[in-house]
C-alpha cells in the first residue's frame, strides 16, 4: 500500500514541511531573528558579491593582487581603514568561493573541466602574459597552475552572481517585513522560494576585457544558470559540506577527526557550532563580525535583552543566522521537490516522502534540533 | 600608630555588629572603608619606615599583667612590614570579594575584621605572649568562617583545622613558656630572649615544639592534611585571606622565634629543614598533579610553595633570608590571584571540576578575562620571567644554593613541577570546546554562562598587576626588608654596635 511511512524517526519534520511549515518553528522571536539577520547578510552579501565581481573582472591573473578587497578605489585613507581593520572580512567571501571550488558539484564543476572552457582560458591566458617571459616561463613548467586560477576566478564571479540575486531577495524580505506582510515564518520560506524560483533561469556568465578586447570564459551558450550551478552547489558546498575550521578539529591526520571522504564533511552552515565563533580568523567568526555591523536596531535591541548582552553578540547572530539558513534549506527542500508537497496522488506522496527523508537524513546531525529549542523550552529547562 | 591598625579592625567589627539588619551593605562597606583605612596608614608607616635601620620602629609599649610577663608590646622591623601591608591587602579583597547577598552579614565581617586585627596584631607583637595571643585570636574566627559559610562538607573541614591549629597552638605556647622558664626571664619580651642563651639541648627541644607548631600552620608535610580540606570547604575569600595570609603567620613564627630565638638549635636542624622543605615541595607538587577540583590543586602548589620558604630559612644566608620574606609576598598575591579566580570560574560555572569544565577561555561565552589573568597567575606561580614569583624563586634558590645545593636543586624540580600541574589546569579547563555542568537535554550551544561584571574582575586585576609591577620592581619590596632579614643572622652584638640599643647585650653565637 502507498502510504508514508510514519516509523522514520524525524517524520515529525516531515509532517511540518507537507503541512507547509518550515524546518523551523514559526514562533515571533524566530521571525524577528531571521528577517533581522537576513537583512544584515543581505547587507554584507552585497559588499561580498561586488568585491567577488571586482577580483574575477579585474584582477584576473594578478599574481600578487594586494589590493584585490579595495574594488579599485587605492587611497592612503582607505588603506589605513584597512590595515586597521576598519572594513568588511572579504576573506569569508573567499573562503565560501574556495570550499565551492573545493567541493565542486553542478554544471559549472562540469563546464570548467571541459576542452571548450580549456581553449577559452587558454586564450586569456595568453593575451594576459603577452611579453611576460617569466610567467610564461612558469606556465610551461607547470601548466595546470594558471589554469586554475582561471577557474578559481571563474567561481568568483559566479559566486558573486549567485549572492547578487541573494542579497536583492534579502533584502526585499526585508522591506516586506517592515512594510508587515511577512509576519510568519512559512512566509520568509515562502518569498525566498518565490526569489529563488524567479531567478533559477538566470545565466550564469563571465567574461573579462584585457586589451580592450573581451575574452568570453563562461559564454552564455554553455548554458548555466543560476539554480542548478551556483545555487545548489552553494547549498551542497557552504551549508552542508563546508570544511573544518582550524583550531576548532585537529589537522592532524593520524588524529583521524577529518573524514577522508569529502563527501561526508558536515562542516557547513548548518552543522557548524556557534560556540568556538570569535575565535581568531575562523569563517564564521569573519561573517558574524561583518554581519554586527549592519544588524537592525530592533534585533540588536533584541540581542541586548538576552543574559549576556553585547559580550557573546557573535555567538548569537551565528545562531540566528543558522535559524535563518533553515529557512533558505527549507526553500530549496520544497522548491527542488520532485512534486507540490500538498500533492494528493499517492505515487507522488511516497516519492516526496523518501525525497524529504534523503533530506533529513543528512541533517539529522546539523543544529535541526538545537533550533527547534524557543525561549519556553529554554525557560523550562 | 601601629596599635590603630589592630584596633581599627576591632572597633569596625563592633560597630558592624551594631548595625541594623535591614542595613544589608552597610557591614560591607564598613569593613571596606576601615580596612582600606588600616592599609592607608600601613602606607604610611612603609613611607615613615627607616629601611636602613635595624631596629624595630613606631615601638609602643604598655604594661599589661606583668606578673605573667605579659607587655603590649608592638612594634615594626622589614620582617613585618611587607606581611602587614599583605594583610591589610588580602583582607580588603576578600572583603570585596564576598557576594552581596551574603548571609548573616554582620557575623561575617565581623569575623573577617577580627582575623584582620588578629593576623596583624602577631605580626606586630613583640612579646611572646601577645605573639601567642594574637595567634589564637584569629583560629575562631576562621573556624566559624568556614563552619558557617563553607560548602558541604564545611563541619568536616572547620573541625579538622580546629583541632590541627589548636594543637599547633599548644605546642607553640608550650615552646615559649619553656623558654621563658629555661631562661630564667620573667618577661615574654622578644627583645629581652633574644639576648639569653640556651643550651643546645634545650634549644633543640623547643625549637622542636616550635617546628611541629609553625609547621602545622604553614603547613608542612606531613601536618598539612587540614588545608586542602579548609580552602575546598571554605569560601574564595577565606581562602584568599587562608592561603595569602594566615599560612603566612608560620613561615614567620619560624623566622622570628626560631631563627631569631633559638639559633644553634636552627644550625642543627637546618640540613634536616632544607631536607623536610624539599619533602614538602616534591609532595605539595606531585600531590597538585593528581587532584581533579581546581582549588585542591592550588592548595597543594600552596603547600609546594611554602616548602621553599622553608628552604630558605634553613639556608640561613642574608640573600636566601630575604628571598623567604619575598616569597611570602609573591605566594600571598600568586595565591590570592589564583583564589580570586577559582571562586569567579566556581560562581559562574558551579563546578571546580577538572574532568568537566573545558575551553573557558572561549571569547563569547567563555570567561576570557578571567582565564587571561588565570594564565596569567598560573605563570607567575610558575617562575616565569617578569613576575614576582621568578624573583622570589629565583633569590631563595640563588641564596640557598650554596649551603644546600643538593636541596636546593631539588626544590627547583618543585618549580618545574609547578608548571606541569597548572599547565594541566590551564589546558584542560581553559583551552578547548566550551563545556560547563547544564541542564539535561539542553543543547550544549544554547546554555548560556552567566556575564561576569567588572567587580568580579577587579580584585584579580589588582593582584595581577602588583605581580608585575613587584616582578618589575621587586626592590620597592625588597628595600624594607633587607636590613632586617641580614641582622637576624647577624649576632646581637653587631646589632648593637650599628644601633646601639638599650636593652643589655649577652654574648650569643652566630647561627652560621
Amino acid at each position: 500500500m502507498l502510504t508514508p511511512t510514519t516509523e522514520y524517526p524525524l517524520n515529525a519534520y516531515i509532517q511540518r514541511l507537507l503541512q507547509g511549515q518550515a524546518l523551523l518553528p514559526d514562533t515571533p522571536n524566530n521571525l524577528l531573528e531571521v528577517v533581522g539577520i537576513l537583512k544584515s547578510y543581505g547587507v554584507v552579501l552585497d559588499a561580498y558579491s561586488t568585491n567577488l565581481v571586482y577580483v574575477a573582472d579585474h584582477q584576473f591573473l594578478v599574481l600578487f593582487p594586494f589590493f584585490k578587497y579595495f574594488n579599485g578605489d587605492v587611497s592612503l585613507k582607505k588603506l589605513g581603514r584597512h590595515l586597521w581593520h576598519d572594513r568588511i572580512n572579504f576573506e569569508y567571501a573567499e573562503y565560501c568561493m574556495k570550499t565551492m571550488l573545493w567541493h565542486g558539484g553542478g554544471g559549472l564543476d562540469h563546464y570548467l573541466d571541459s576542452a571548450e572552457f580549456v581553449a577559452l582560458a587558454e586564450k586569456a591566458m595568453q593575451a594576459k602574459t603577452k611579453g611576460n617571459w617569466l610567467v610564461q616561463g612558469l606556465n610551461l613548467l607547470s601548466s595546470e597552475f594558471l589554469l586554475e586560477q582561471v577557474r578559481q576566478l571563474a567561481y568568483y564571479s559566479a559566486l558573486g552572481q549567485f549572492w547578487r540575486v541573494m542579497s536583492d531577495i534579502f533584502l526585499t524580505l526585508s522591506d516586506a517585513y517592515d512594510q508587515g506582510k511577512i509576519t510568519t515564518i512559512p512566509q520568509v520560506v515562502d518569498y525566498i522560494q518565490a526569489g529563488l524560483v524567479a531567478a533559477a533561469n538566470q545565466p550564469i556568465t563571465y567574461a573579462v576585457t584585457l586589451d580592450q578586447q573581451i575574452y568570453d570564459l563562461i559564454p552564455q551558450s554553455a548554458g548555466l544558470t543560476f539554480l542548478p550551478d551556483t545555487a545548489i552547489p552553494y547549498v551542497e558546498s557552504v551549508f552542508f559540506r563546508g570544511t573544518p575550521f582550524l583550531g576548532t578539529v585537529s589537522y592532524n591526520a593520524q588524529a583521524h577527526e577529518i573524514s577522508a571522504d569529502q563527501a561526508s564533511f558536515q562542516y557547513g552552515a548548518l552543522y557548524a557550532d556557534p560556540i568556538p565563533v570569535g575565535g581568531a580568523g575562523i569563517p564564521p567568526t569573519l561573517l558574524m563580525q561583518d554581519m554586527r555591523h549592519f544588524l537592525p536596531d530592533y534585533l540588536h535591541q533584541f540581542y541586548q535583552k538576552t543574559q549576556r548582552g553585547e559580550s557573546d553578540l557573535r555567538v548569537k547572530i551565528c545562531q540566528s543566522f543558522q535559524k535563518s539558513m533553515f529557512c533558505v534549506t527549507t526553500a530549496a527542500i520544497v522548491g527542488l521537490a520532485p512534486h507540490p508537497l500538498n500533492t494528493q496522488d499517492p505515487q507522488e506522496q511516497l516519492a516526496n516522502q523518501h525525497y524529504l527523508e534523503g533530506w533529513l537524513d543528512r541533517l539529522a546531525t546539523s543544529e535541526l534540533s538545537t533550533v527547534q529549542w524557543t525561549e519556553l523550552d529554554l525557560a523550562a529547562s | 600608630m601601629l596599635s590603630l591598625l589592630i584596633w581599627i579592625p576591632i572597633l569596625t567589627a563592633i560597630l558592624v555588629c551594631l548595625c541594623p539588619p535591614q542595613h544589608v551593605a552597610g557591614p560591607r562597606n564598613l569593613s571596606l572603608v576601615a580596612i582600606g583605612l588600616t592599609f592607608g596608614i600601613t602606607m604610611l608607616l612603609v613611607f615613615q619606615f627607616d629601611p636602613i635601620s635595624i631596629l624595630p620602629q613606631f615601638a609602643e609599649s604598655h604594661a599589661w599583667i606583668d606578673r605573667l610577663g605579659l607587655t603590649y608590646r608592638l612594634s615594626l622591623d622589614g620582617l613585618s612590614l611587607p606581611l602587614v601591608a599583605l594583610n591589610a591587602l588580602l583582607t580588603w579583597v576578600a572583603v570585596y570579594c564576598t557576594r552581596l547577598d551574603v548571609p548573616r552579614p554582620r557575623l561575617y565581617f565581623c569575623l573577617l575584621l577580627i582575623i584582620n586585627a588578629g593576623v596583624t596584631g602577631a605580626f606586630l607583637a613583640h612579646n611572646l605572649l601577645l605573639f601567642f595571643i594574637f595567634y589564637e585570636v584569629e583560629l575562631i574566627p576562621l573556624y566559624l568562617l568556614i563552619a558557617i559559610w563553607g560548602g558541604s562538607r564545611r563541619g568536616y573541614a572547620a573541625t579538622k583545622f580546629l583541632i590541627y591549629t589548636a594543637i599547633s597552638g599548644i605546642l607553640i605556647l608550650g615552646a615559649f613558656l619553656a623558654l621563658a622558664w629555661l631562661t630564667g626571664v620573667s618577661s615574654f619580651n622578644y627583645d629581652l630572649l633574644q639576648h639569653q642563651h640556651l643550651p643546645l639541648t634545650q634549644q633543640a627541644l623547643i625549637m622542636g615544639a616550635l617546628l611541629v607548631g609553625f609547621g602545622i600552620k604553614i603547613p608542612l608535610v606531613p601536618f598539612h592534611t587540614w588545608l586542602p580540606d579548609a580552602h575546598v570547604e571554605a569560601s574564595t575569600p577565606i581562602s584568599v585571606l587562608l592561603a595569602g595570609v594566615l599560612l603566612k603567620l608560620g613561615t614567620y613564627g619560624l623566622l622570628r622565634f626560631g631563627l631569631g630565638l633559638l639559633p644553634d638549635a636552627w644550625a642543627l636542624f637546618a640540613p634536616w629543614l632544607a631536607t623536610w622543605a624539599v619533602i614538602s615541595v616534591i609532595y605539595g607538587s606531585c600531590t597538585a598533579i593528581a587532584q581533579k577540583d581546581m582549588k585542591k590543586m592550588v592548595a597543594y602548589s600552596s603547600i609546594g610553595h611554602m616548602g621553599f620558604i622553608l628552604l630558605a630559612c634553613a639556608a640561613n644566608t642574608p640573600l636566601s633570608l630575604l628571598g623567604a620574606v619575598f616569597q611570602m609576598v609573591s605566594h600571598g598575591l600568586i595565591s590570592g590571584l589564583l583564589f580570586v579566580l577559582v571562586g569567579v570560574v566556581y560562581s559562574k560555572t558551579g563546578s571546580r571540576d577538572l574532568e568537566v569544565l573545558r575551553g573557558l577561555l572561549n571569547p563569547e561565552r567563555g570567561l576570557p578575562l578571567i582565564g587571561t589573568l588565570m594564565i596569567w597567575g598560573v605563570m607567575a606561580s610558575a617562575g616565569m620571567p617578569g613576575m614576582i614569583g621568578f624573583i622570589s624563586e629565583f633569590i631563595v634558590f640563588r641564596g640557598s644554593f650554596p649551603i644546600f645545593p643538593t636541596q636546593t636543586l631539588l626544590c627547583m624540580v618543585g618549580t618545574g613541577l609547578t608548571s606541569v600541574y597548572f599547565l594541566l589546569l590551564v589546558n584542560k579547563v581553559f583551552f578547548g570546546r566550551l563545556q560547563v555542568p547544564i541542564p539535561a537535554q539542553m543543547p550544549s550551544s544554547l546554555f548560556v554562562l552567566p556575564t561576569v561584571e567588572w567587580r568580579d574582575r577587579a580584585p584579580a586585576l589588582l593582584l595581577a598587576i602588583l605581580i608585575v609591577v613587584f616582578g618589575l620592581q621587586p626592590h620597592w619590596v625588597l628595600r624594607w626588608s633587607e636590613s632586617s632579614t641580614t641582622a637576624l643572622i647577624s649576632s646581637p652584638a653587631l646589632v648593637a654596635e650599628v644601633d646601639k640599643p638599650t636593652a643589655p647585650i649577652l654574648p650569643r653565637v652566630p647561627a652560621i
